[in-house]
Parts: structure tokens; sequence; C-alpha cells
């Protein structure tokens, strides 16, 4: 364990630490931002793009069969205009029907659209909630794979797993607490044995190693 | 030797393994399709019954062709037998010989005297029919009485027992008919009672004479009488069939609609709650590290299982556990030195030397 890792800090408003300003300023409170709603783009493009490739078959076959519905039934009305009487606006109203297919279309297409769009983005919404937790047990995680064991914040309200949340938070301050308490007993250890080390060089080395060593975790605590 | 480890396999009653999580995202998505679902299906449906509504009216506005009527005509031919009818005339049977081979009406009818002015004077003539009127009263009445009758006169009458004759006289209609036509008002008898003539009872009675008649109801049949049966029932049968298919297509429609919307339903409930125990399976397993973690013990760490998700997660998690690990042969490392130095100094025996060789004791068994 290399003794210049940087102290853990963890600010107010649930911001990690290691980007925090140092000039003690008030920062803004933390807002999601459009672009960091994919934060595991793996996990949630997979619910997104299955969500929605389904919503798209489902929405054509649909729409496939209106359009036939009123495609059949505006051929019909075409052909009912074969007779002579109808001559002079036959073409009109061909035209018109076929406009009103077109339309119907259009309103498929874009009803079939808005609902890839909607579903979409809830998705994108519902899965940030679940990889937002992950995320930010992914940044303590790291921080713990370097030895910094610091403080934990709350998640942010409307993210879910919040039970695996309390269970690692319940973990990490287990740990914290009880490194406190070696960091505490070893520094007790060491100061006790300093009186001996005044005739021994050799332990008065071994302490003073033990003594970096234990500010070192304290420094980790933080 | 040791037997293979049988291959983990996922079991359905594990499937939720996190319910708040799974079960939320499941149910939501799913009653977000509902709501999609149902609100696309009623306008899919409004649409499918205009298009069906018209399609509907555009095939009933399409006439078949109508059977033809068996109408009732006059026998045109000779085996027809015309009504004989008493008008007066000697009408002949067509056919006869008589009335000609085209038995029509005309050859029947009555022969009109062409029309030639008369060269009698009016006067003449009704001053003749007076003396014929006033013939026939005395005919009636004069033969055994005596009278004189007169035009627009009463008539004296003189018999005996006149009262009684001229009494059963008017009861005769031909005796009152008589003296109407000759317009005489009165009968009077010779010092005796004078009888009105309008008094005189009316003829109500008519004689109707039906003669023998008959009639032949000829029906005219068109040559292509069935013909036009067949099309006509055919076109309403093709009407009736096009109808029930489109009807048909509207209900296959609102099928199609149910069965999709409770498949999608049905797919996503599933799909979803797999898809989230690929996630809450990770999760559990992390889980079940950190509360051993929580309590100190830091065993070894497995891997997923194939298929699983969060895999770049799980490395985090791995990363976290080992660092804390780290952190523990660190500090034990550090602990056996001071202690190794504390006994070479000759202070094993020190309390603080026992702390930490119990710290020690503990770190060395939470990473075993």
């Amino acid at each position: 364990m290399s003794n210049d890792v940087p102290s853990a800090t963890v600010v107010q408003d649930g911001k990690l630490a290691g980007n925090a300003p140092k000039n003690g300023a008030p920062r803004t409170p933390y807002k999601r931002k459009l672009s960091n709603y994919l934060l595991d783009k793996r996990l949630q493009l997979r619910y997104v793009l299955f969500v929605t490739i389904l919503s798209g078959i489902i929405a054509g076959a649909l729409g496939y069969l209106i359009y036939h519905q009123s495609a059949t039934a505006s051929d019909s009305l075409a052909r009912a205009m074969d007779d002579p009487l109808f001559a002079e606006v036959k073409q009109t109203a061909i035209a018109e029907l076929h406009s009103e297919d077109r339309v119907l279309v259009y309103k498929m297409i874009g009803l079939g659209i808005g609902l890839i769009v909607i579903l979409s983005a809830y998705l994108v919404i519902m899965t940030h909630k679940v990889a937002g937790p992950l995320y930010k047990v992914s940044l303590y995680f790291d921080k713990m794979a370097e030895g910094r064991i610091g403080k934990v914040t709350a998640l942010r309200k409307g993210d879910m797993l919040q039970d695996f949340y309390g269970n690692f938070r319940e973990m990490h301050e287990a740990v914290h607490t009880r490194m406190q308490s070696d960091v505490i007993t070893m520094e007790g250890a060491a100061n006790g044995l300093r009186s001996k080390a005044a005739s021994d060089p050799k332990l008065s080395e071994a302490l003073d190693a033990f003594d970096r060593h234990v500010t070192q975790r304290k420094k980790q605590l933080l | 030797m040791s037997a293979p480890q049988k291959g983990y396999k996922r079991s359905w009653k594990n499937l939720l393994l996190n319910k708040r999580y799974q079960l939320r995202f499941t149910l939501f998505m799913v009653g977000i399709s509902a709501l999609l679902m149902t609100g696309l299906g009623i306008w899919v449906m409004k649409q499918a019954n205009e298009a069906t509504t018209v399609a509907i009216d555009r095939v009933r506005g399409d006439a078949c062709p109508k059977i033809p009527e068996l109408t009732d005509v006059p026998a045109s031919d000779d085996s027809g037998v015309p009504m004989k009818l008493d008008d007066g005339t000697d009408v002949k049977p067509a056919g006869s010989g008589d009335a000609g081979s085209a038995g029509s009406a005309a050859a029947v009818a009555p022969q009109v005297a062409p029309q030639v002015p008369s060269s009698v004077d009016p006067k003449d003539v009704a001053k003749h029919n007076a003396q014929s009127d006033l013939l026939a009263v005395k005919a009636i009445w004069c033969t055994t009485a005596e009278c004189t009758p007169a035009t627009a006169e009463p008539m004296q009458i003189k018999v005996k027992d006149c009262d009684a004759y001229v009494k059963g006289k008017l009861e005769d209609a031909d005796a009152v008919k008589a003296l109407r036509k000759a317009t005489i008002p009165v009968v009077k008898c010779d010092g005796g009672q004078a009888f009105t003539v309008a008094d005189a009872p009316e003829e109500r009675h008519i004689t109707v004479q039906l003669d023998e008649s008959s009639m032949t109801m000829t029906p005219s049949v068109p040559g292509d009488y069935a013909d036009r049966i067949v099309q006509h029932w055919t076109c309403e049968i093709r009407e009736v069939g096009a109808i029930d298919a489109l009807k048909a297509g509207r209900m296959r429609i609102l099928w199609v609609l149910i069965a999709t919307g409770l498949l999608l339903m049905f797919g996503l409930a599933i799909y979803g709650i797999k898809m989230t125990h690929k996630v809450a399976g990770p999760l559990h397993k992390v889980s079940l590290y950190l509360a051993k973690m929580r309590d100190g013990r830091y065993d070894k760490v497995w891997n997923l299982r194939k298929g699983d998700q969060l895999v770049d997660f799980y490395e985090h998690f791995k990363g976290a556990h080992a660092g804390v690990v780290s952190i523990e042969k660190d500090d034990i490392a550090h602990i056996k030195t001071v202690i190794a130095a504390a006994e070479a100094a000759g202070a094993g025996d020190n309390e603080a030397v026992g702390e930490l060789r119990a710290v020690l004791a503990r770190k060395e068994k939470s990473i075993e």
C-alpha cells in the first residue's frame, strides 16, 4: 500500500471526494445532467433496446392492421365511383381517400415514434435510477480498493436499490469503525512501547515505521 | 478424488431476489405498457369501426338485380278466354271465327251505326212521345174503367169500387210508371177519393241477371327469369359474405389487440423479472459478501454466474474487497514486525504487545 494516497473526504451534497473544492466555497446542489443519464450503457441500453424494439414490432403490426382495414374501405369506395354518375367527382374523391390513408399512415408513424421515444426516455430514466446507485457504490468500491475507507452519504431521492445501498453502507461503516478501533489500539500500543524503545534502536525503528503506518491509516479513514 | 461440481442452475423460486426493486421495475413497465396498449387499442378500434362501417355501407350500397315480378296480363293469344260482361251485346268467344282470329276486345265490341243527322222536327218527336205515354196509360188504366188521360193533368176515372180499383192499380209498378211517364200527377175517382201518384211506392228492386262468364289469367314469365333469380341471390349472398368478412376483420383486430396486449403484459412481466434477476442476482451475491465484510470476515470472492449482468460492477466490488484484505494484510505485517521487535527487546509481556496480539489474531482470522 503506497503512502501517498490522498485522504478521502465526502462532501455534504453527496458528491464524492477527490474533486471537492479546497477553498471551502459552498457547492451548488448536485443536479442530474442529461449526459449522465447513461451511466451504465451496457445495462441500460439493453433494456431500452429490447423494450423499444418490442414496442416497435407491436405498434407496426397494429398499424398495418388498421391501415389494411382503412385501405380496403378506400378501395371499396373507389370502386363505387365507377358509376358514370360520379365521373366528375371520381378523381377528386379517390385523391381525397388516398390522402386520408396517407394522413393515417403519418399519424401512426408519429404515434409509433412518440411511443418509442416515451418508452426509451422512461427506460433510460428508470435504469438510471438503478445505474446511479450502482455507479455511486462503484466509486466507493474504487476508493476502498485504494485503501481509502472514508464516509458515505445517502442516495438521492428517487434512487432505487435503497436496500442494497443500505447493506453497503452498513458494511462500510462497520469496516470503518473497526479500522478506527484498530488504529486507536495500534497507536496506544505504539505509545506504550515507546519507553522500551529508548534502549533498543531496532524496536525504536520498528515503532517509527509503525507510527507512520498508523498515521497513514488514520488519513485513509477520514 | 473429488467429484466434479454440478453447474449451478437458476431456480424459478429464486427469481425474485430483490422484490422491491424487481417488482417495482417490472410492474411499472407492465403498467405503462398496459396504458399505452389501452390507448392505442381504443384508437385502433375507433379507426377500425369507422373503416368497417364505411366498407359495409359501400357493400350495402351496391343494389343487387331484382327478381322480376310475375304480372297478370290479358291473354293475347287464341287460348285465352276474355271475361264476358253483360253489357247487352252479344259477346262471342274468341276464336269462334266470327270475331276474327285475333280475338281482341275490339273484335268483340258491338257494332255502332254511323251517325246521320235527323230530318224530323224535335217538337214532332216530343208530341209523338207524349201520345205514346198517354196511350200506354190508357191501355193500363182505361180498359175496364172510363178515363181520359191528358199530359200533366189529373186523370178523372169512373168505375165501380173506384177507390179499390185505383189502390190496386197504384200497387202495380207498370201502372204507376206509365202515369209518371205521362206526367199525370193525380188520379181522381168520380165522386170519390183523389190519389197522388207521388205517394205510390217507388220501384226499389233492380233485376240483375248474371250470365255465365269466365276469365283467363295468363302470367307473363320472362325468358331469363331463372338467370335473374340466380344473379339476385348470388349477389345477396356475396354481399352478406362481404359484410361478414368485414365484421370478422373488425373482430380480428379486436382479438389481436386483446391477445397482443395480454401477451405483451405477460411477456414483459416475465422478461422484467428475468432481466432484473440478472441484476438482482449479482446484487444479492454482493450483499452476502457485504454482510460478511460487515462482520469482519473477508472470504474469497467467487466469480459471477454465466449470463449475470453487472460484471463490471462486480469487478469494482472485487477490487474493494481486495483493497480491504490488503489493508488487513498490511496491518498484520506491521503488527507482526512491532511484536517481533518488542519480543526481541524483552517487552513481550508488555500489555501493549498483548493488545497487538489480539488485533493480529482477529485480523489473521478475518482473511483466512
